[in-house]
């Protein structure tokens, strides 16, 4: 028995096209932050509030959804076989993931409200 | 006369994971998936901490603080490594897609690059959050 959330090849490219785009995003982040004078909150803020920044976050946050649903779904699916855990388990992931990504772009968008 | 399920079902399984020597390659993989797990499981707290660090000065300082705690810079060398980990390996991944160094002994070598390039990485990191 299986469950398969997306089937084909979908899921396999959604994967490493995310995956380019972080590894470009944590190159940039790494960047940023060794070419900082200093690491205070004032500099923080203007940092993640600056639209570039704040884009390229909430690109970056899609980005890592996707991928650690894939990823992670990858896992349950390997190792868990009892269907009705397995049901409960991903929806435990998807529960997590979208709660800490409508989180995330609050406080993204904070700045814009404020 | 035994069917082909029966013959596969009645196989000596032996998965003493303590015995399996898996190769350099399959260490990367396996190493792969449990950075990823771990990366999955600091999602949620990352999201509390970048919250806290702007709502204010104050929590910002605050953040600052529960990352200097002992604990915190273990957990804080967890991360690093398996954002390494995953970054190195995925890059490889990635290459293998595009079919470079599928072959044996590249792959081996891919590995070994894999291991001192986050190496490397960790260290690089390590020195200049420390200077």
């Amino acid at each position: 028995m299986s469950l398969y959330v997306l089937e084909g090849l979908r899921p396999w490219v959604i994967q490493r096209v995310s995956a380019v785009y972080l590894v470009l995003f944590f190159i940039y982040a790494t960047y940023c932050y060794f070419s900082a004078d200093v690491i205070a909150y004032d500099a923080w803020k203007g940092w993640l509030y600056n639209p570039f920044n704040t884009t390229v976050t909430g690109i970056f946050v899609i980005a890592i959804l996707f991928h650690a649903w894939i990823g992670m779904r990858d896992v349950v699916l390997d190792y868990v076989h009892n269907i009705m855990i397995r049901i409960f388990i991903l929806a435990v992931l998807v529960g997590v993931l979208i709660g800490s990504g409508l989180w995330v772009f609050r406080i993204l968008l904070l700045s814009v409200v404020a | 006369m035994l069917s082909q399920r029966q013959m596969t079902d009645n196989r000596p399984v032996y998965l003493n994971l303590i015995k399996i020597r898996l190769p350099l390659t399959g260490i990367v993989s396996f190493a792969h998936r449990i950075s990823g797990v771990l990366l999955f499981l600091f999602i949620p707290f990352s999201v509390y901490l970048l919250d806290l660090s702007v709502q204010s000065a104050e929590s910002f300082a605050a953040v600052k603080q529960l990352l200097d705690q002992p604990l915190m810079l273990a957990v804080q060398l967890l991360i690093l490594w398996s954002i390494a980990h995953h970054f190195f390996a995925g890059i490889r991944f990635l290459l293998i897609d595009a079919e470079i160094g599928v072959e044996k002994s590249q792959a081996r070598i891919g590995s070994w690059l894999v291991f001192l390039a986050e190496a490397i990485a960790i260290l690089l990191i390590v020195v200049g959050v420390c200077s």
